[in-house]
């Protein structure tokens, strides 16, 4: 009985009163200023408080023994002290900032973004589509930011003085071979994909990741969406086709399609384009985009499919032709990209992927057929460690292949080829380091391997951020950039060097309460430019790789959503000074494709009481310059400066119903893209010249898209 | 035999000491969050949190201690952290019960926080996902009231933003009422929230 009397007590005594403890101590920063609110306990049991407002705190617990003491805090590291309870008294304890994507610094130089994450996205989802002018096409609206210039004629993305061969578009990291529609000349083309597919677009003007490489310019980088919401149909009806969308869940598993039929010919009757060519059979097109998505665990599989389907005949006024020249094009693309990444439990990611392209264009040109044929491949195994919030490692290896035959026939059964094949095996590594969170670098490199010029490079990439103030930061980046000749060439001399460009960018950034401002100064030095002696490439041009040029300018861009309701613009400007000798330039000129001053304003207001976003969107382009034949100067003449105004309204019927309604160039400016030379001089010695024109100074559309799902409320508003 | 007591009653009173603890402190807990203690209330759920890895309830009350915060939260930065922190609280809480209505109704809270702070950023892909969630959340518990209510707000929600009319979800509100009357949370600690709100909207219904 006494012993049963004791043990109890014993026993009690252990539960109950067991010789509390006191833990207690202050928490500071590192520049000990006291901080409130810390969380501070033992791990595992009840026993803790929160640190008053001089940072203190101070509890009791009945746990013995070796403890953890566990510190967290928003927007610090969580700190743990590891001892005998006895021992936890007095404590000073100091937290470490957190390195924190939110407010942190961030790698920047030369990128802009599309996507939710406001602190490094200059647009956001909606503005892609809804932005007055880029009709649907988001290359137009990126064509808005600065460092693009405006090529109204060509309607791809024009970096910084580089032409459109030096920008290469990725989707999920896999190269696109080809990303715009086939066109004839002086006919914009447009961006192949549809932009609902994607969940962010990543623009580069300069400086990027080791990861991208084969661009001498900009990359653009595509990720498809990971998960889709809902399942819904869309279905539209344009002024100039229809097309129609499904979207299908089961579990963790999704299928997206979309299929469209163009047909300009409706409109073109209506309202002709008829400036310097007429159409024999306007351009026509059916196209459709699968995307398969399967989630699993501990990964995810993505299979990305298009096709597109073109033709047109149009004829063409020539300046050395009394007749209009016929130009007749047939278009098939066939593109699969497939990826799968994969989350290991260390932090390791693999990602690997696979993309293939056929592309087969039939062209035909007086009495001549061209047939082109270009299959494209890539491949990629990429590995990332993140060692923790400041540190993460990544490398990786890839393989493209490109398989290119031209065929031109003469009516009398003549026959010319020319083809080449490339082989290029690239390796990268790079790495992201947080120093603190005003502090950051990115460093990597890459090599590549071609086989067709057999010849071997190493690019290094660097990348600096320094937060200067709560709002402000600057970055710094330099890289080397290596693209082999474009295949206009390489199917000619396969005897030719890679073209080279080095990139420094000296950014500002300053982003505070929904408004967005960013200057950027930058210096771009071409070298190893491909030369030849030829109007154009031919088979028997001589070529050499003595060409070279720069690049320097200024891009600013400011954005505001914030200080009028319901109203947002931005506003761009570019400045560039270029020169380079390249092609078939007998000096060092600035070329054709580079405007010195490029505005943009894009303005976008939300009408409640109509229901109606109503979009008005502007741009300048300063003369582009053109040699003029009769003067001595090379390329020393400028056309017109270049004037669009564009409009969009898009009128919600219902939840579920849009009339969307768009004119471009509504003040229907004359603008003029180029001139056109005469070959040979006329009787007086006079070289005569025509003008050339957009083929329709204005462009209207008209839509209708419906939208059907079980929720009865999401629209198309953000694939207009 | 007195050896085989002794365990066991060792055993009850540990475990009821436990139990204990646990009451104490959510008690506690929600003590200092209706003294709107925000940082010492949601500090106090995360330490119960920690002790208590399986039970889902102190995760899901980090998670609403941080939304409810966020909601008219000026500070852009603090905002951004709290409703990341509920996030991953609601996601632990997820981890712990799958296929909890309640989960998914307060996941859908955290999205309507983000969107009442910037709509034209986050409303486009987070709208779809709510939709899904209150869709998920009425199959699971159809007669759960925060459910039906949760639902009916969103789509008046809505219906505003587009410039509809809201009438139509009135009757889904009046159904909330019923359902929260004869509402019994299945421990004090369960999820009993919402009938204030609830009768505050079906006044301005009847307005």
């Amino acid at each position: 009985m006494k012993n049963q009397i004791t043990f109890s007590l014993l026993f009690l005594m252990a539960c109950v009163s067991s010789a509390q403890l006191t833990v207690n101590g202050i928490v500071t920063d590192k520049s000990n200023v006291p901080v409130v609110g810390a969380n501070v306990y033992l791990e595992g049991t009840y026993d803790g408080s929160s640190t008053d407002d001089n940072g203190k705190f101070s509890f009791e617990t009945s746990e013995t023994g070796t403890q953890t003491l566990i510190i967290s805090m928003l927007s610090y590291e969580p700190h743990y002290e590891i001892g005998d309870v006895s021992y936890l008294q007095n404590l000073n304890i100091r937290l470490l900032e957190a390195v924190n994507s939110l407010t942190g610094v961030t790698l920047t130089a030369g990128t802009f973004e599309a996507g939710d994450n406001s602190k490094v996205s200059v647009l956001k989802p909606l503005d892609i589509v809804t932005t007055a002018g880029a009709a649907g096409d988001f290359v137009a609206a990126l064509q808005t930011l600065p460092g693009t210039s405006t090529v109204n004629e060509d309607g791809r993305l024009f970096v910084r003085g580089g032409d459109a061969g030096e920008t290469q578009v990725f989707i999920d990291g896999l190269r696109v071979f080809q990303p715009f529609n086939a066109t004839a000349n002086n006919i914009p083309t447009r961006g192949r994909f549809s932009p609902f597919l994607f969940k962010g677009i990543t623009f580069s003007t300069g400086g990027y990741s080791a990861e991208y490489g084969q661009a001498l310019s900009s990359v653009l980088l595509l990720n498809t969406t990971d998960v889709p919401d809902q399942e819904k149909t869309d279905i539209s009806i344009m002024s100039v086709g229809g097309g129609i969308g499904h979207t299908e869940i089961w579990g963790d598993e999704s299928l997206s399609f979309n299929t469209q039929y163009i047909n300009l010919a409706p409109y073109e009757s209506l309202i002709p384009s008829n400036q310097g060519i007429r159409w024999n059979s306007p351009y026509e097109s059916i196209s459709g985009e699968a995307v398969f998505r399967s989630k699993g665990e501990k990964g995810i599989f993505k299979l990305y499919t298009g096709f597109n389907h073109a033709d047109l005949d149009i004829e063409q006024e020539n300046i050395n032709f009394e007749e209009f020249v016929r130009f007749e094009l047939t278009n098939n693309n066939l593109y699969f990209n497939s990826s799968y990444k994969h989350f290991f439990a260390n932090d390791w990611t693999l990602t690997s992927g696979a993309s293939l392209s056929w592309d087969t264009n039939e062209i035909g040109l007086f009495e001549n057929t061209i047939d082109i044929k270009e299959t494209g491949s890539h491949l990629k195994l990429k590995l990332k460690k993140t060692f923790s919030n400041r540190f993460n490692l990544q490398f990786g290896t890839e393989l493209f292949n490109i398989d290119f035959e031209e065929t031109f026939r003469t009516p009398d059964g003549m026959q010319f080829k020319s083809a080449y094949d490339d082989q290029l095996l690239a390796g990268f590594v790079e790495s992201d380091v947080f120093f603190s969170n005003k502090f950051a670098m990115k460093l990597g490199a890459r090599v590549d391997n071609t086989s067709v010029l057999n010849q071997f490079n190493f690019s290094p990439r660097v990348s600096l951020a320094y937060q200067s103030s709560e709002n402000g930061q600057f970055s710094f980046a330099y890289g080397d950039f290596y693209q082999n000749p474009q295949s206009n060439i390489l199917r000619y001399d396969q005897n030719l060097n890679v073209e080279k460009t080095s990139h420094y960018i000296l950014n500002y950034q300053y982003v505070a309460n929904g408004k967005t401002f960013r200057a950027e100064a930058y210096h771009k030095a071409y070298d190893g430019l491909v030369k030849y002696n030829t109007e154009m490439p031919q088979f028997d041009s001589q070529f050499n790789n003595l060409g070279n040029g720069y690049a320097s300018g200024l891009d600013i861009f400011w954005r505001d959503n914030k200080s009028i309701k319901d109203f947002d613009y931005w506003a761009s400007y570019s400045y560039l000074n270029t020169k380079r000798d390249f092609r078939n330039f007998r000096e060092r000129a600035t070329p054709n494709f580079a405007p010195k001053h490029n505005i943009s304003i894009v303005t976008k207001k939300w009408v409640n009481k109509l229901r109606s976003q109503i979009g008005l969107s502007y741009s300048y382009v300063s003369g582009r310059p053109y040699d003029n034949p009769n003067t001595a100067e090379f390329l020393a003449e400028k056309t017109k400066a270049f004037n669009n105004l564009s409009f969009n309204w898009a009128y919600l019927i219902d939840q579920q119903k849009i009339l969307y309604f768009s004119v471009n160039n509504v003040l229907g400016f004359n603008n003029v893209n180029n001139y056109q030379y005469a070959n040979v001089p006329n009787v007086d010695g006079v070289f005569e010249r025509q003008t050339i024109r957009p083929a329709a100074d204005s462009f209207f559309f008209v839509g209708f898209f419906w939208t059907i799902s079980k929720d009865k409320k999401s629209n198309q508003l953000d694939n207009l | 035999m007195r050896r085989l007591t002794l365990l066991l009653l060792f055993l009850t009173i540990s475990s009821l000491k436990a139990q204990d603890q646990y009451s104490m402190g959510m008690q506690k807990a929600m003590e200092l969050w209706s003294e709107q203690k925000i940082v010492e209330a949601s500090n106090m759920f995360e330490r119960i949190a920690t002790a208590e890895m399986d039970n889902w309830l102190p995760y899901y009350y980090v998670a609403m201690v941080n939304t409810t915060a966020s909601f008219g939260e000026k500070d852009e930065q603090k905002l951004k952290m709290q409703l990341k922190k509920a996030k991953e609280y609601i996601d632990n809480a997820k981890n712990i019960s799958p296929d909890n209505a309640e989960i998914l109704v307060q996941e859908a809270m955290i999205n309507t926080a983000w969107m009442a702070f910037d709509g034209a950023t986050y409303g486009m892909t987070l709208s779809g996902k709510n939709v899904q969630l209150y869709q998920k959340a009425a199959e699971l518990a159809p007669n759960n009231p925060r459910v039906v209510f949760g639902k009916a707000e969103w789509d008046m929600g809505t219906a505003r933003y587009f410039g509809k009319d809201t009438t139509p979800y009135c009757k889904d509100i009046e159904r909330a009422l019923q359902l929260f009357a004869t509402f019994k949370p299945e421990t004090e600690f369960h999820p009993n929230w919402g009938k204030e709100r609830a009768e505050q909207i079906a006044e301005e219904c009847k307005s």
